[in-house]
This record gives structure tokens, C-alpha cells and sequence, in this order.
């Protein structure tokens, strides 16, 4: 039988996998804790603490846990320690669902963030802020906003590898000055 | 590239949106529904030159809305959410 499977280049290793060009620098974010929370948010934001406002496309998000939204009834709730709190459903009106290793997170920082941005998207990241942090990007779907200076990007993890080798590309590109 | 508003989210690339049909094309029910109906409900669309009332979904959030839109100018006149509503 066909192996197929060469097709397909090896994905990196995430733990020290980086990318470095003079203006942007990106990197693979690990151990972050992330639940998908679907049905009554205000009540999932009373009942676990989680009570900044959830962010939303290009919005910033702070402290050591925080929430992303994602739609009118979901939002990605984001821990850098364990949430100490079970998963399934709640009879407040709600459902959580553990999704830590279904999604890689990246970050990319340096001054030539914007034109990174403008190669992923057709959204102005200035514009007026929106509700929801889901977009496509690089033609795949997406979880974008900021965190302190870096731009943080959730991708399905099968998709991770295609993404790095589409910021590998524009890393290239933007270092040599192609307009692509 | 053009840009459509979810009701939700805001502006969005216009690929991150799907179809839905005319809005206000509501199945027929009963058990005497004249074949007429039926017909109408499964082949006929409006196709308006101008102001059209659509259904579409974006589906990076889920949210299904009503777009008015001008099919000659393609520009929007509105977006409006459905919230479990059928559109009228
Ligand atoms: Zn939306």
C-alpha cells in the first residue's frame, strides 16, 4: 500500500519550535488550560469566577485567566493554571467541555506585526471592536486576539502544521520585502 | 474581497459566510398543502434586480441572520439577527 503519509511534511516540535525574522519573532504557546463554554455565559461568569469581559477579535485579554468569545452562546475560557472545576453540564444553564488538546496556540510579536496581519486577513485590526474573536485567517478558521504586545492565535490542531508553514512563509516574505 | 456584517460578530470576509435562500420562503405544512405551494417553495426564486432579502449564516460563529442587500450595487442595506425567529 501507498504511504501516503510522506506527503505530508513532519509537523515541528511545538516545545522549542520558533520562527525569527528581523521585525517578527513567533513561537508555539504550551500548558495553557482551555474550555469551551456553550449556553448561559453570565451564569458560567458567576459560578467560576471568570468575570472579565470575554474578548473578542484583535481585543486584548489579560490577567492569568481570562475568556475569548467566540458566539452569541460560546465563549474559549483560557487558564495558565488548572480550572478546578468540573466539566459537563451545569443546571445553571450551561456546558463545559475540556478542549486543551484539540487546540494549538501560538504567538507572534515584533514591529512588523500589522503586516503579518494584513497577509492574514482582510479585517482592519484598528477597526471598531468586535463581539467575537473567531475569523478566518490564513484561509482556515480561527481564535485571534491579543495578549500584552504579541498577537495569540488558536487553530484547530490539525491545522497547526499547515499554519506554520503558511507564517513561515510570510516570516520569509516579510523579511525580504515581498509585498506577498 | 467584500465584507459582510454578522449581527454578532461585525464586519467579516465575505468567504466566512454561507447562503440560506430567500428569506420569507417558508416550508408548507398540512396535509393539504396544493402542489402549487410545494412548487413554489422548491423551484421559484424571487431573483429581485435591486433591494433582496436573503438568509445567511456566519459560520465562524453560527449566528443565521437576514441580509438586505442590493443584488445590482452589492451593497448591504442591513443585517439583522434571527433569534430562533423564521424571517417573516
Ligand atoms: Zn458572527
Amino acid at each position: 500500500m501507498r504511504d501516503l503519509a510522506e506527503k505530508w511534511s513532519v509537523p515541528p516540535d511545538w516545545r522549542n519550535a520558533t520562527i525569527e525574522v528581523p521585525g517578527l519573532k513567533i513561537g508555539a504557546v504550551a500548558g495553557l488550560h482551555q474550555r469551551l463554554v456553550s449556553g448561559d455565559l453570565a451564569a458560567w461568569a458567576e459560578a467560576s469566577g471568570f468575570d472579565g469581559p470575554a474578548v473578542g477579535a484583535f481585543g486584548l485579554a489579560e490577567g492569568m485567566r481570562y475568556s475569548v468569545r467566540l458566539a452569541r452562546d460560546l465563549l474559549l475560557a483560557v487558564s495558565t493554571t488548572p480550572f478546578g472545576m468540573a466539566t459537563g453540564w451545569f443546571s445553571e444553564g450551561f456546558a463545559v467541555t475540556e478542549i486543551s488538546a484539540g487546540l494549538q496556540v501560538f504567538e507572534v510579536e515584533g514591529p512588523a506585526l500589522d503586516a503579518f496581519i494584513a497577509r492574514g486577513t482582510t479585517l482592519d485590526p484598528a477597526g471598531p471592536p468586535s463581539a467575537s474573536a473567531t475569523l478566518s485567517f490564513a484561509g482556515i478558521g480561527a481564535i485571534v486576539y491579543r495578549r500584552q504586545r504579541s498577537l495569540r492565535i488558536h487553530v484547530d490542531r490539525g491545522l497547526a502544521a499547515y499554519l506554520w508553514t503558511w507564517m513561515e512563509t510570510v516570516a520569509a516574505n516579510i523579511a525580504t520585502g515581498s509585498r506577498n | 474581497m467584500q465584507l459582510f456584517p454578522c449581527p454578532f460578530c461585525g464586519p467579516r470576509d465575505e468567504t466566512e459566510f454561507h447562503y440560506g435562500g430567500d428569506a420569507g420562503n417558508a416550508r408548507p405544512d398540512g396535509a393539504e398543502v396544493p402542489i402549487e405551494s410545494w412548487t413554489n417553495y422548491l423551484y421559484l426564486r424571487s431573483n429581485p434586480k435591486g433591494t433582496a432579502r436573503e438568509i445567511w449564516v456566519h459560520m465562524s460563529c453560527g449566528e443565521f441572520f437576514v441580509m438586505e442587500r442590493d443584488t445590482v450595487t452589492h451593497k448591504v442595506l442591513s443585517s439583522t439577527a434571527l433569534g430562533g425567529e423564521h424571517a417573516a
